[in-house]
């Protein structure tokens, strides 16, 4: 049985129509979302009320948390000081625009969604802001999967979809204690584990304009990268109409990569 | 002359053994400098002529160098240096009575002093802290899992790391170790091998336990305040 899994929305209504379109041409039913319904898009409202009214299972995005409790991440979120007006500002306009409901959904939406060995976060089990690029650390990656006690981290955020597979790991030590003179050695197998990036719907950062999600095969647990094409017109129309920085509706339109992220993966807000 | 660091936590009030390391420390060769390494104060005792003695050194006294541990932590929550939040799982775990005892433990003038205590101390390449890198109040033992020590250094991005909260004394190393990563984006596959790097986290204990790192060779040893020549004998030397 194949699931969907689709994040980084961000209000972005032409693009998130397109995906679930393409989910129900593929027979799937069963859809997640990572969060980040809204944010830089010009049609929050809209999204929100579209993954609501098909019960999609949906988990808290930093944007969705940030709207509803106020900016609190650090500015490491931003490559530039200009990069941070501009999200403020979006921050800021998305506030002003959700309707006190949509707010309510937002607020109350879980940090995390458990099926099985699946485990469905937006940024890390650590945090909403936390970014798992597809190159970081393989240990640190690995131990985000572990300590969460997942076989598969579903995640998004980086809005770079990829397949990470962590495998044949070991790791030996040598023990020394006050309570013993002797030295003790043992080699621990780490166990095989995959994260999974589902990328974006509404803000892809992957070099491209299309809209991505994942498919996952719960039997073979086969996963697949899908990239959708959307009327990009109609969203950079819709970004200029509604006064937001014409900067987002240019990057969307090139496939460029000047978003908001973090360099280093390691990284955690302060807050 | 010999670089050696002291490692010293959970002194929770207690002057005394504080001055018996002072005076272990005195006869100890080498150019030695004094970290203790948070729970400066509890609730079993008044800290205040701790506190005071750490704040201002006798002259003879080697300085300390002091970060925040978990019960520094409590008091501070507990006093409001925190923002809203309060004490609440040191209230819900020990109970009113605790919290009561911490705070009438330490005079209300040390707390601008405590608040000002860092959370850590990087060293060379050293990492110096209560609990872990990622919580004042984690636990560091024998038995985490070796990944996640990874974890914890590789964030603190230092080969060794220096915790107190567990009381335990332990030097444990990561040897080695492999890990296989294949990622498949948009651009393709790509396969990587990486390799565990050389590091440590050494427990440093608690009270009269305390921890004398050489700087130079890499070499723990595990003491008692006032029995610091027979557990020499027993040889805790570096791996």
């Amino acid at each position: 049985m194949n699931q969907a899994v689709i994040s980084c929305l961000h209000a972005n209504l032409p693009a998130v129509e397109a995906v679930l379109k393409d989910i129900e041409l593929q027979g799937i039913t069963n859809i997640t979302c990572l969060g980040d319904l809204v944010g830089y898009g010009p049609q929050p409202n809209e999204v929100i009320e579209l993954i609501r009214d098909k019960k999609i299972p949906t988990c808290q995005g930093c944007w969705d948390e940030d709207v509803v409790d106020g900016l609190d991440a650090c500015d490491c979120s931003y490559p530039s000081q200009l990069a941070e007006k501009r999200g403020h500002f979006a921050h800021q306009w998305t506030t002003d625009k959700l309707t006190k409901e949509n707010k309510d959904y937002l607020a109350n939406l879980p940090y995390s969604i458990r099926k099985d060995k699946c485990l469905f976060v937006h940024g890390s089990p650590n945090s909403q802001h936390e970014y798992l690029l597809p190159d970081m650390d393989a240990f640190a990656a690995l131990e985000r999967v572990e300590n969460a006690r997942a076989e598969i981290l579903f995640c998004g955020h980086t809005h770079q979809p990829y397949i990470r597979e962590l495998a044949d790991g070991s790791i030996a030590v040598k023990i020394k204690n006050a309570a013993s003179k002797d030295i003790q050695e043992k080699e621990i197998q780490l166990p095989m584990r995959r994260i999974v990036n589902a990328g974006s719907v509404g803000e892809p950062r992957h070099g491209g304009t299309k809209a991505t999600y994942v498919v996952h095969n719960e039997v073979t647990n086969e996963v697949k990268i899908r990239e959708v094409e959307y009327d990009l017109e109609l969203t950079c129309k819709a970004i200029i109409d509604a006064g937001l920085p014409p900067i987002f509706a240019w990057r969307l339109k090139n496939g460029f990569e000047f978003a908001e992220q973090a360099e280093d993966a390691s990284h955690v807000c302060e807050r | 002359m010999i670089e050696r660091w002291a490692l010293v936590s959970g002194l929770k009030g207690d002057l005394d053994t504080y001055e018996l390391i002072q005076k272990d420390l005195k006869k100890t060769p080498g150019n030695i400098t004094l970290f203790v390494l948070g729970d400066m104060i509890g609730p079993e005792k008044n800290c205040n002529r701790l506190l005071h003695r750490l704040i201002n050194p006798k002259s003879n006294d080697l300085q300390p160098w002091c970060i925040y541990g978990w019960w520094e932590e409590q008091i501070l929550l507990e006093s409001g240096y925190r923002g809203d939040q309060r004490a609440e799982a040191l209230r819900i775990n020990k109970g009113e009575e605790v919290v009561k005892s911490l705070t009438n433990a330490v005079d209300k003038s040390f707390l601008d002093w405590i608040a000002a205590l860092q959370f850590g101390f990087v060293e060379l390449d050293c990492g110096l802290i209560h609990g872990s890198s990622k919580d004042v109040g984690e636990n560091l033992t024998l038995d985490t899992p070796p990944l996640t020590l990874l974890d914890r250094l590789t964030r603190l991005q230092v080969n060794r790391l220096f915790t107190a909260r567990s009381k335990q004394q332990f030097h444990l190393e990561l040897t080695e170790g492999i890990v296989n990563s294949e990622v498949e984006d948009l651009n393709g596959n790509r396969k990587k091998e990486q390799k565990v790097p050389q590091k440590a986290v050494i427990g440093i204990g608690s009270g009269k336990n305390y921890t004398l790192y050489d700087v130079g060779t890499d070499n723990t040893q595990f003491l008692q305040a006032g029995y610091k020549s027979e557990k020499r004998i027993m040889g805790f030397g570096g791996l």
